[in-house]
């Protein structure tokens, strides 16, 4: 037995930013802008919810719906797409991390609204948080906003989706450091 | 107060024409090497593996101890800097110099002339179009290919006849085992955590590496035909393997038909509504790859056969399941493909000659293959 010295194998991203970034603040009048995907079809109904809810607080919904194809041809117009609706919105719900890859581009995507300086929260189901606290750490932002859904998701019907949804829309403003006007937010409530 | 900035020491490089940048295998008057050290067992394999294991630096084999006279003598002869970064592995996005190449490739056991096969092979795995993120981190169990064409393959040893998926004896297996180290050292990679896959596959331990036997393909080597004449590499984003027995067949289209038939099934990747666009690779014997020849000896026509052949009658799906790929406008005249068109069809020709089988490999998805040129290795020539 001796002992000796080996080098080191791994090499691991040291720079991190631990902030969450700015809060989404005051909703009323401002543009939130989610971000869907074409695999689950439960976010699309939580996001019909909650998008309601925004509306009749007196924010903007915008939509814009990303896809797993995010190489060659496709994988361009998609960043043009990513770029254009960062610049129409005002804060950004991005979402479904329920996969690994999907997990990835939702976390990757949501890095990119953060980097433009948006107020931005990430949505991922359970089974898929602690996947997307990592990538956001390893993106250099361990603090990025997450929401977190229960999983499994996906495989229910709308009705149970949609009170998921309902039940989770405080959550959601918390996470988001999101205000509604006080009329609304006792609806929420 | 805060402490004065340390200043390193200035190093001059040699100029880029200089061939022989190593110190040799004992010493060197410039730290070439800047990874932190570690102190640990370095006699014993098994202690050594152990103390790494425990830093979650192996993968549960023995690993050899990267020490440096080791690193060192792989790096010996070489002409690369060992802090040129080759590229960033996600999902950590860890810098993969040459030094972590050569650090991981020591532990693996692989040798010292595979370097410049192993830069090849991670610069086309960095590709942004091969999008390793989601490959890294996906559900899927799905792993880089590596085929490797050109001289290279008979220099390394290379598998490219008999078992060349796996099997043979040979140091392939310890230099696709470096890739798979650095997927975990330098990419991050961790088995229920960065790498969500459900299943796994036994190709992320030593990784799927292979060559063309060219000698007897009756087509041009897989990498010529896509740019790259020579010693290359082509990585894959490979859903393991899948196998296709034809005892039947005599001629070329049947035997086309039935490895088409067969790699479209209704839950490979390339059908999901999840993947908007896929790739398949085709490995052909060469008793096979010469029969189908003789009848059709354009490749883009057996390409074109394959493709046709790997799609489903859009009826056959769940209701669910032909809403979503007719919602993305993938069925087309009742029929959804596997692959957008007929060149997205790769085909090889490999493995023994008993012939009888074909090997399907079915593509994770949105991973677009990619061909590196390898460049020569001083201690190669």
């Amino acid at each position: 037995m001796a002992l000796g010295e080996v080098l080191d194998p791994t090499a691991v991203r040291a720079d991190d930013d631990g902030s969450p970034g700015p809060a989404a603040g005051p909703l009323a009048g401002k543009t939130v802008g989610f971000r869907l995907d074409e695999i689950w079809r439960a976010w699309d109904w939580v996001v019909d919810l909650w998008a309601a809810e925004l509306v009749a607080a007196g924010a903007r919904v915008r939509r814009w719906r990303s896809h797993q194809g995010r190489t060659g041809e496709a994988g361009a117009r998609i960043a043009q797409e990513l770029e254009a609706f960062i610049d129409e919105i005002d804060v950004a719900v991005v979402g479904l991390g329920n996969c690994g890859s999907c997990t990835g581009w939702t976390i990757r995507d949501a890095l990119a609204c953060a980097a433009a300086g948006l107020p931005t929260t990430a949505v991922c189901t359970a089974a898929f948080e602690e996947l997307g606290r990592q990538l956001a750490r390893h993106g250099g932002r361990a603090g990025l906003r997450i929401h977190v859904l229960p999983y499994p998701l996906n495989e229910r019907a709308r009705e149970e989706v949609e009170a998921v949804a309902r039940a989770h829309f405080p959550g959601l403003l918390a996470t988001m450091g999101a205000e509604l006007a006080p009329a609304a937010a006792a609806v929420a409530r | 107060m805060n402490a004065p900035r340390r200043i390193p020491p200035y190093r001059p490089r040699p100029e880029r024409e200089v061939v022989a940048r190593d110190c040799g295998d004992v010493a060197c008057d410039l730290d070439w090497l800047s990874s932190p050290r570690h102190s640990a067992e370095v006699d014993d394999v098994m202690a050594f593996t152990r103390w790494a294991m425990e830093r979650g630096f192996g993968d549960g084999l023995p690993l050899i101890p990267p020490t440096e006279a080791r690193v060192r003598a792989f790096l010996a002869g070489s002409d690369r800097y060992p802090d040129e970064v080759i590229c960033t592995l996600p999902p950590a996005n860890g810098e993969c110099t040459v030094e972590k190449i050569a650090i991981n490739a020591v532990m693996a056991g692989a040798p010292p002339e595979s370097l410049s096969l192993l830069i090849a092979a991670l610069e086309a795995l960095a590709d942004p179009d091969f999008e390793l993120f989601g490959l890294n981190t996906t559900t899927a169990p799905v792993v880089p290919l590596l085929l490797v064409n050109g001289p290279i393959r008979h220099r390394l040893g290379i598998p490219h006849r008999h078992g060349c998926l796996g099997g043979e004896a040979t140091q392939a297996v310890a230099i696709g085992r470096a890739i798979r180290l650095l997927m975990r050292n330098v990419g991050g990679q961790v088995v229920g955590v960065t790498s969500q896959s459900t299943f796994g596959t036994p190709g992320r331990v030593a990784g799927i590496l292979f060559g063309e036997w060219e000698e007897r393909s009756p087509w041009p080597p897989l990498a010529e035909r896509r740019g790259v004449a020579g010693d290359a590499v082509t990585c894959f984003g490979a859903m393991g393997t899948q196998n296709v027995l034809d005892t039947t067949s005599r001629r070329a289209v049947e035997f086309l038909e039935m490895i088409g038939k067969s790699a479209g099934y209704v839950g490979c990747n390339g059908l999901s509504p999840a993947m908007p666009y896929a790739e398949l690779l085709i490995a052909l014997n060469p008793v096979h790859a010469e029969l189908i020849h003789r009848e059709i000896p354009d490749l883009a026509e057996v390409q074109e056969l394959l493709w046709r052949f790997a799609s489903l009658p859009a009826d056959w799906l769940t209701p669910a399941h032909r809403e979503q790929l007719e919602a993305q406008g993938r069925v087309i005249d009742g029929r959804v493909y596997l692959c957008v068109e007929p060149k997205d069809v790769l085909v090889v020709c490999c493995g023994g000659t008993g012939g009888l089988h074909a090997t399907v490999f079915h593509s994770f998805g949105s991973c677009i293959a990619q061909t590196r040129r390898v460049r020569p290795d001083p201690r190669l020539a």
